[in-house]
């Protein structure tokens, strides 16, 4: 056999295994599909229909229009949930992409038991939003919790953080801020990559440690930063549980913990308006939409990439 | 999707036109027909704590005995889970069958064709011995949607432990103003040294005690259409109350008077023994006293005696059967069972509240806990008139909007004049919405 046919077999029997390994593929992703179409595509395409009508979960839905997302714009309380939850978007996640690249800096110094640490600083985050650690919050921030003791050692005399509404929403943000491992975790990886040689020539240039960090691990930390940002707006948009479980299910007090998403789960099932809710659902997506738009444009001027 | 459409459709077409209701597969029997004696399932959900949990199974294990064709299949949530999944579970044309109801909720669903007629399956249903007035709080335009379970008084309950620690008279509830509970909630606060204080406010969990204001007064929340008729000046006098109670310190600081009233009855004020007197239902005597370890009196609410007494039966929840059940007389023969079965009852005791049913409520006296035979006495003895009309569809958010024109006024959002406006023009919405 001459080297040819051995190449043309070789090639002709790796199609053969390609197309196998297709219908393979295709058998190990079913149930994945499976759950794509009926648990998520599925619903999503229901949601969009049911954002035209007035459906109360127990009779049949009523078309109505447009009158659903009339009301977007007249619901007072729906804007007073949509402050709540810039105000916990805007200010959480600044805080924690800080947290989180602070804290990766320390770590990409070459601590002794660097494992540990990171392991440490990223539990928060598997955890940040379970029900456990949300119980765990109304314990710290109580009346009688762990902060109004350490303060009350000092001479300070505290509050029911979670229960006063100036001060509610600051305990989820706070909550968010600590959930900062998993950006931390990326922004390792991207410190990582940073070639070391950029620090030694500007070193012998005479830069100090600042402008080495303002000049070249920012400049080249960018496309993470900026991954981050995008990937914990929505996130933090998308946030629920906390405040669900801080509240009650109820928002409050005085509605300051009110955040869309749990503003929405109400409208479905307290009120029974599920039309209502699933056009605010498709609202929530309009404004995510909108943050990301504006945040891959601004890219342009903030963002380099050094390839 | 759309073959369940409009197999829905016609289900509340076949409702509104057939006296009797027919199962949507066909495969089931009428709530007027006899007891099948083919094998059974029916689901049966009710929300409360583990003593009721408990309780509840054994008297399903009695029934099955009785009907061994019969299976129930208990599903058990607390409060706020039973709702989300009971609207869910309707959703999805999935509801159970036997279901435990409120009276906050139970316009919602029966005006929405979710619940059964049960005077469609009075052959299986006996109702002979229920309080008539209270067998009324379960009927919309002559239907029958619910069976009232047990009966509830709201009331004020005194820790006459504090009391007599601080050398104060327990006040004589007969003739007690409203002016008077805020006089001695203030000797207990003044007593009580920042650690202790007079009153747990009101107006957090309840809108009990608002109506009862109005009815003190002559009027009420709703009308008999269901419309909002509550005078501005009564919400308004409601809430500058609440208020004053906070700001002369009768009641705790507002961060902790709505963190202990959101925690639960086992953290509230009462079962932490740091107010003396709360506002709370007779029935709950047994689990306060429990919690808190000292003890607790029944008491009329103030006002009672100045005008109309304010105070109603309010039935502590009903009994259901889903429309859509595939077996509603099998159902209906549980529900009975429930209602009426003396060995039942002397398992489930006042656990769901004074039993409505007066042949069950005397059965049972023998057997009372000093504490729930002090609930019951209560309401056997506290004058009462008759009933507010039950929370109209689309109003089963009127609880949580209270807390909140609460919330609001205690942290100085809002006056007691704003919130009363806004506190009714929301509930009203919130009904015409749901027409």
């Amino acid at each position: 056999m001459s080297a040819l046919d051995e190449l043309r077999q070789l090639r002709h029997g790796g199609v053969q295994v390609r197309k196998r390994d297709n219908k393979a593929a295709f058998w190990f992703l079913a149930p994945w599909f499976a759950g794509l179409i009926f648990i998520t595509v599925g619903p999503v395409l229901a949601s969009f229909l049911l954002g035209f009508t007035k459906y109360n979960l127990i009779q049949p839905p009523k078309f109505i229009g447009f009158d659903n997302f009339a009301r977007i714009f007249s619901d007072e309380r729906l804007h007073n949930a949509l402050g709540v939850t810039f105000t916990y978007v805007l200010v959480s996640v600044p805080l924690q992409l800080a947290c989180a690249l602070g804290v990766a800096l320390l770590l990409d110094r070459g601590l002794r038991g660097l494992a540990f640490y990171r392991s440490a600083f990223y539990l928060p985050s598997l955890l940040g939003s379970s029900v456990a650690i949300a119980v765990l919050w109304t314990q710290v921030f109580g009346a009688e919790g762990l902060i109004n003791r350490v303060l009350s050692f000092v001479g300070i005399e505290g509050r029911g953080w979670i229960s006063d509404p100036d001060t509610a929403l600051s305990t989820l943000i706070v909550l968010n801020v600590w959930t900062f491992g998993s950006p931390m975790i990326i922004f390792l990886a991207g410190l990582r990559q940073i070639p070391a040689v950029y620090y030694e020539a500007a070193a012998i240039d005479g830069a100090s440690k600042w402008s080495q960090f303002w000049r070249i691990t920012l400049p080249l930390l960018s496309p993470i930063l900026f991954f981050n940002l995008v990937l914990q707006i929505i996130h933090a948009f998308q946030s629920f549980t906390q405040a669900f479980v801080v509240s009650g299910g109820t928002g409050g007090p005085s509605d300051s913990t009110m955040f869309y998403t749990l503003y929405l789960y109400q409208q479905g099932f307290s009120r029974f308006d599920m039309g209502y809710a699933s056009a605010l659902a498709w609202f929530l997506l309009l404004i995510i939409a909108a943050f990301t738009a504006i945040n891959f444009w601004a890219a342009k001027y903030w963002v380099f990439y050094d390839d | 999707m759309l073959k369940g459409v409009r197999r829905r459709t016609a289900l509340t077409v076949l409702v509104s036109l057939t006296a009797s209701m027919l199962a949507a597969c066909g495969s089931g029997s009428e709530a007027g027909g006899d007891l099948t004696a083919e094998p059974v399932t029916l689901r049966f959900t009710w929300w409360g704590a583990d003593d009721r949990h408990k309780r509840t199974q054994q008297v399903i294990d009695m029934f099955q005995k009785k009907h061994p064709n019969i299976t129930i299949k208990g599903e058990f949530k607390e409060w706020n889970g039973y709702w989300d999944s009971l609207a869910t579970t309707m959703a999805a044309n999935d509801a159970p069958d036997i279901m435990q109801m409120d009276e906050l909720y139970i316009a919602s669903y029966s005006e929405r064709g979710a619940l059964l007629d049960l005077n469609e399956a009075k052959k299986h249903l006996d109702t002979a011995n229920f309080d008539q007035k209270a067998l009324a709080t379960g009927a919309v335009d002559g239907k029958q949607y619910g069976l009232p379970v047990g009966l509830g008084m709201y009331s004020i309950m005194v820790n006459t432990d504090l009391l007599a620690k601080y050398d104060i008279p327990v006040p004589d509830d007969t003739k007690w103003s409203w002016d008077d509970l805020k006089k001695i909630g203030d000797q207990v606060s003044k007593a009580g040294g920042g650690q202790v204080f007079g009153v747990q406010s009101p107006g957090i969990n309840d809108t009990a005690g608002l109506s009862i204001r109005a009815r003190q007064q002559g009027k009420s929340l709703f009308d008999q259409q269901g419309k909002v008729v509550l005078p501005p000046e009564i919400a308004t006098q409601y809430w500058q109350y609440i208020l004053d109670l906070s700001k002369t310190g009768v009641a705790a600081p507002p961060s902790v008077t709505i963190e202990k009233a959101s925690a639960g009855l086992n953290q509230s004020a009462t079962a932490t023994n740091t107010a003396a007197f709360g506002f709370w239902w007779n029935t709950q005597l047994t689990a306060l006293t429990a919690a808190s370890g000292a003890k607790l009196k029944l008491l009329r609410l103030p006002g009672e005696s100045q005008g109309k007494p304010g105070a109603y039966y309010k039935p502590s929840m009903f009994w259901s059967v889903s429309s859509r059940s595939k077996h509603p007389a099998e159902a209906a023969a549980f529900v009975s069972f429930l209602a009426n079965d003396e060995e039942a009852a002397k398992i489930l005791l006042t656990e769901r509240g004074v039993p409505a049913n007066l042949k069950i409520r005397d059965a049972i006296a023998g057997q009372l806990k000093e504490t729930d035979k002090a609930a019951k006495e209560y309401l056997d003895t506290v004058p009462v008139s008759d009933p507010p009309r039950i929370t109209p569809k689309g109003a089963s958010t009127l609880d949580a909007i209270l807390k909140r024109k609460t919330e609001d006024v205690l942290f100085g959002r809002t006056t007691p004049d704003a919130a009363a406006a806004s506190f009714i023009k929301e509930v009203q919405s919130e009904v015409d919405a749901a027409k």
